[in-house]
């Protein structure tokens, strides 16, 4: 465990307001809270905290310094450097920057750890890389918030995202983005899962960035290994989000479920889901869309796809795009609701639609995107 | 605090269009404050829509007339601002919202009412809605059911004028007795005003909601018009033994009694 100075000491009040709103708590009860706290502010990381025995989270700098077997075996073996412009421009920094995170076998963490990643400056280039490796019998949540200073515009968020879970073992990922409205945002990640794990995908952008892509890639490898993707966005004027992922099914009896709710209030939506199945398996891709007002040029563009190599992959997929149904949002009004939160409610059961078990996190991000459509806000 | 007619609903020469096809032609109809009053009719001769325009959804657009709610024009009146002057409606077909749980629309009733969690929740125990609480909202209920979930969401809003789409249909005879109690638990005596009684317009074909309420007055609708009005047993007696056929030819012979100008 690492001891240094109180993560409320390092970080201002505005900044950590900010970073709450991505699900990332600065506080003096933290330790209550998450099991682990990096914060990274442009290129600076400002605080890095473990509050877990078993549970490592460093600078990848330093834990590449530390650890000959991380660069051996995880860092770049996932995710090619040459894989595309992304790749090589962060493979080009001199000092990589991003997290490390360790998860010792047999370690399983109820609270999870946090990722703070802040731009503070006006058209700053963020260029990331993350390694995460959970060892067999282990468990973590990892809530990784994105966002941008308020009075920021516009920036680069390059990241490559290598995770490894080793067996009986469960990753939960959730990934909160709040952006400046001329931010490009480049993710680009891989997991690989072992057998009889699980990964939970979760992926919310709530203030739409200029250019989003993010669809991550699954490798369920290992026997009885899952993969569940949950995204959910809101786009706006102007914006193209293009976002979703992959899944590849090579394990016996893998399985995967990919769902994706969009609320388009403007701009350009893709939503993908993309599965390839390789084994015995059964997986399927959700996505619905919702229109609210696409202005001029704005549309959803649904698309879902499987790939089989194997006869016994049981693979299907469904998309649909509509709108909210005056009859519905009037229905509402009828007992009293105004026209925007009756908008609200039906958003947020679209968006909440299908997902069991949703963490309180994710339930409280959802609920934020549903209020900001139905007011309006994202004019 | 009534208007100066006592009416609490005055409907003057209303004509409204679905789709731009005029589906009410000419509707006028009082409703004094304190009274519940039935409306019959075959099944497309506008009683629905009326229904619907009183409480001014969107896709019922008036095109000549005026609804007068307690002495103030609503015409042009929003749902929610109707619904705020207390005007209710059971649908008899509410849509369903994928997500969107009945719990969380009593929720925002508790939130935004004066009505307690408390009282929400001895209402849903009489009501037999705890089951489908929290499924999505209208999905998959049996008609009974529906009226169940409607009419838990009216009595929780203690409205002052409440309407109701043929409360008794698709309603079997063990939930028919408990529609109709809540019904009248609606209407029969106001928990929010004491001494006196809410007032309302209930839609109904066989007039089996009658033998729990008591209507003050019944009117029967016919392509769009209101045909005739007077005592609501008498009403129901003639179409018993006639069916509307008989409304049909006293409309045409022009001798319909207590008929309305």
């Amino acid at each position: 465990m690492t001891k240094s100075v109180s993560t409320v000491d390092v970080i201002a009040q505005d900044e950590a307001e900010t970073l709450a709103d991505v699900g990332v708590q600065i506080r003096h009860d933290e330790p209550e809270v998450r099991s682990a706290t990096y914060v990274l502010r442009d290129h600076l990381p400002l605080c890095v905290q473990t509050y877990r025995e078993g549970l490592e989270m460093l600078p990848i700098a330093e834990a590449l310094r530390r650890y000959d077997w991380l660069r051996e075996r995880y860092f770049w073996k996932l995710i090619s450097p040459d894989q595309d412009e992304v790749t090589r421009q962060v493979a080009a920094e001199s000092e990589p920057q991003g997290y490390f995170i360790w998860v010792r076998q047999g370690t399983r963490i109820t609270r999870p750890a946090q990722a703070g990643l802040f731009i503070s400056h006006e058209g700053l280039a963020q260029k990331l890389h993350n390694v995460i490796v959970l060892e067999d019998n282990t468990e973590l949540h990892l809530i990784t918030g994105c966002t941008t200073g308020r009075a920021v515009r516009s920036g680069h968020h390059l990241a490559v995202n290598e995770a490894y879970v080793g067996a009986n073992a469960t990753l939960t990922m959730t990934m909160v983005h709040s952006w400046g409205p001329e931010v490009i945002v480049r993710p680009r990640a891989a997991v690989a899962v072992g057998d009889h794990s699980h990964y939970i995908n979760n992926y919310v952008s709530l203030r739409p960035a200029l250019d989003i892509q993010s669809n991550p890639r699954t490798y369920l490898n290992g026997v009885g290994a899952t993969a569940k993707y949950m995204t959910v966005i809101l786009g706006s004027r102007g914006s193209i989000i293009d976002t979703g992922g992959e899944v590849w099914l090579n394990g016996e009896d893998s399985g995967a479920e990919l769902v994706h709710r969009g609320v388009c209030t403007g701009g350009k939506m893709y939503q993908r889901g993309f599965l390839v199945g390789n084994a015995r398996c059964r997986a399927h891709v959700d996505c619905a869309g919702m229109l609210l007002d696409p202005g001029e040029d704005g549309f959803i563009e649904s698309v879902p796809g499987l790939r089989s190599f194997h006869p016994e992959a049981r693979m299907s997929h469904e998309a649909s795009v509509g709108k909210v149904a005056p009859e519905q949002v009037e229905y509402l009004m009828s007992r009293g609701m105004e026209e925007h939160e009756a908008i609200s409610m039906i958003i947020r059961g679209f968006l909440d639609a299908d997902i069991e078990g949703l963490s309180a996190e994710l339930d409280a991000r959802i609920g934020e995107i549903a209020a900001m459509a139905g007011h309006g806000e994202h004019k | 605090m009534s208007s100066a007619t006592g009416n609490i609903l005055e409907i003057h020469d209303l004509h409204v269009e679905v789709g731009g096809k005029e589906l009410l032609h000419g509707i006028n109809l009082a409703i004094p404050e304190g009274q519940v009053h039935a409306l019959m009719g075959p099944n497309g001769s506008g009683k629905t829509s009326l229904m619907m325009t009183i409480m001014g959804f969107s896709a019922y657009k008036v095109t000549r007339g005026q609804i007068l709610f307690d002495g103030q024009d609503i015409t042009g009146l929003s749902v929610t601002e109707r619904a705020r002057l207390g005007i209710a409606i059971a649908q008899q077909r509410p849509p369903t919202i994928a997500g969107v749980k009945l719990r969380a629309v009593l929720d925002y009733i508790v939130a935004h009412d004066s009505v307690s969690a408390e009282e929400i929740a001895d209402l849903v125990r009489q009501a037999r809605v705890e089951e489908f609480l929290d499924r999505d909202i209208n999905a998959g209920l049996s008609g009974g059911e529906i009226k169940r979930a409607e009419l838990v969401q009216l009595l929780a809003t203690c409205p002052r004028f409440s309407m109701m789409d043929e409360p008794e249909s698709g309603v079997d005879l063990d939930s028919l007795a408990l529609v109709g109690s809540l019904v009248n638990r609606l209407f029969i005596r106001d928990s929010c005003r004491p001494v006196r009684r809410r007032s309302g317009l209930i839609v109904t074909h066989t007039g089996h909601i009658l033998k729990y309420i008591e209507a003050d007055r019944a009117h029967i609708m016919l392509d769009g018009r209101i045909a005739c009005s007077g005592n609501p047993h008498l009403m129901l007696q003639t179409i018993a033994e006639s069916g509307y056929a008989a409304c049909v030819c006293c409309v045409v012979e022009g001798d319909g009694y207590d008929k309305v100008s």
